[in-house]
């Protein structure tokens, strides 16, 4: 029997998978015909949303706005939240800072930072300033500091110690080996890091229109809420071209300043 | 001198576009200063969380948890198929650069519009919050999969094709055993992703824990959205923890 189980391994992983799929399917009162029945809405839908309406884009300096709204939002956002993420790297690594406790603790506020979902934060933001880029820009600087300030962290505390102890041992104090040694050494991590972290949150700035953060996402939803699928199709094919460059451009930066 | 000259005038660049990007954005320290004390007076309402409310939070969170789970093994199931498309090693150079594009192209639309595309096709509910998560997969999976099988060592797929195993067989008796491991450990990765977006989607109307939050902060209803905030915080952390564990145990068995 246990070389019989052994030996169809593998089918008994499928059948196990497929089991459990079944009975979440069941779970969650998924009706699968329906993806057949209701396939004419599908080509109904695909009806109404081609050819896309590139008019209502260039008719309207408005979406020119709010395309430069999320390019403003994510650059904000990037850039205070990694100014703030160096300050709680600093104190988090425990090769510059030597308080190992304030570091531990600086490291469990970066950790329960970036299990926080953006949904609670940006509803928190919602309530606290008010719908619009500002509460948007806000949720990317504090979904930033989460994720800049573990990789600064990292690659603060993954930093050669030789040059910093040579300039010490010449007498320099803490914030001349910080200056001459720590910094160069980490200033092309820290800008790579940045332009990484601007492209997700150009993705971020997008998505966060729908609640409440303003931008060309929160004009795609409205396009979508009042059925206006052709302009909606257009703004869709806008922000992927938007979103492809800026991922090239940063991806292209990265390699160079990586590389020299 | 003219270096000097040049980073003045750079950083005065810096500044006017971090001015005028605050203006687009609306970013006034008046508005923080107010922002930090409305939004410390709502957390402080929030406590403490409405125990009772546990118990008809449950069920949504489950929900959110299934359709994480299902959204994750189908998106894997279609993104690994894509991926053979894409790897240089199995399909040939122009379909592969087509599904390259492709998936470049999905991973730039986020999940949310996916969704609302698909609520219009297919209404409110579970089903198109599924199909959201899995076609969402696609950019990222296809992606790291495709790789993964581009690592598959040439010698194996050589000596299968000169002793005459067909396309079909080489996939699964040579790469998929190879690559495995990995597919496992990155779409565990994805779940850890997909648990957030599901939170999230439910939020927009796919229901479950996701919509019980939104609910409860738009109706301001401190309580119940503390008791839904520590749901949420219970199913990401323990996705997380779980797919360490098991990414753990995994790479174990490799060695």
């Amino acid at each position: 029997m246990k070389t019989f189980l052994m030996e169809h391994k593998r089918w008994f992983q499928t059948l196990f998978v497929l089991i459990g799929m079944f009975l979440l399917i069941q779970y969650l009162k998924i009706d699968l015909t329906i993806l057949l029945t209701d396939l004419h809405y599908v080509v109904e839908l695909l009806n109404e949303m081609f050819p896309p309406n590139f008019e209502a884009i260039w008719d309207n300096n408005k979406i020119l706005n709010s395309i430069l709204e999320t390019i403003s939002m994510a650059y904000l956002g990037t850039l205070f939240g990694g100014l703030i993420a160096f300050l709680f790297s600093i104190i988090a690594s425990n090769n510059i800072f030597n308080f190992i406790l304030i570091g531990r603790l600086a490291k469990w506020i970066l950790s329960f930072i970036r299990v926080l979902p953006s949904l609670v934060v940006i509803l928190i933001f919602v309530v606290a300033v008010g719908p619009g880029p500002f509460a948007g820009v806000l949720t990317i600087i504090f979904a930033t500091i989460g994720t800049l300030g573990k990789l600064f962290t990292e690659s603060l505390e993954n930093l050669d110690p030789t040059s910093a102890q040579s300039l010490q041992s010449t007498g320099a104090h803490k914030l001349q080996t910080f200056k001459y040694a720590v910094w160069p050494e980490f200033l092309p991590a820290f800008i790579s890091n940045l332009l990484y972290c601007f492209d997700i949150n150009m993705r971020a700035a997008v998505a966060l229109g729908i609640f409440g953060g303003g931008g060309i996402g929160y004009k795609l939803y409205l396009a979508m809420r009042v059925l206006h699928y052709r302009d909606a199709v257009a703004l869709i094919i806008c922000i992927i071209i938007l979103l492809l460059i800026i991922e090239n451009l940063s991806n292209y930066l990265r390699h160079k300043i990586l590389g020299n | 001198m003219l270096k000097k000259i040049l980073h003045i005038v750079a950083f005065l660049f810096f500044i006017l576009v971090t001015y005028f990007a605050m203006q687009a954005c609306g970013f006034k320290v008046e508005a923080l200063q107010k922002g930090i004390k409305d939004g410390l007076f709502f957390l402080t309402e929030m406590f403490p969380p409405n125990w009772t409310d546990f118990k008809s939070m449950v069920d949504p969170a489950l929900e959110t948890l299934a359709l994480a789970i299902l959204g994750t093994i189908l998106g894997s199931l279609v993104s690994f198929i894509i991926a053979l498309f894409a790897a240089s090693n199995v399909s040939n150079k122009w379909v592969n650069l087509f599904v390259r594009s492709f998936i470049s192209i999905e991973r730039s639309i986020p999940e949310l519009f996916i969704l609302l595309i698909l609520i219009a096709a297919y209404g409110l509910g579970a089903l198109s919050a599924i199909l959201a998560l899995m076609i969402g997969c696609i950019g990222m999976l296809g992606k790291l999969f495709a790789d993964a099988i581009e690592e598959t060592p040439t010698s194996l797929i050589e000596s299968m094709k000169a002793s005459g195993a067909s396309k079909i067989q080489i996939i699964y008796y040579g790469i998929l055993p190879d690559v495995f491991p990995k597919l496992i450990s990155y779409a565990l990765f994805r779940l850890e992703i997909n648990i957030r977006l599901s939170v999230m989607l439910g939020a927009i109307g796919a229901g479950g824990i996701g919509f019980e939050l939104d609910y409860a902060f738009s109706m301001l209803l401190y309580n119940r959205a503390l008791s839904s905030l520590i749901m949420v915080l219970i199913l990401v952390i323990g996705i997380e923890q779980l797919s360490a564990y098991i990414r753990k145990r995994l790479s174990i068995h490799q060695i």
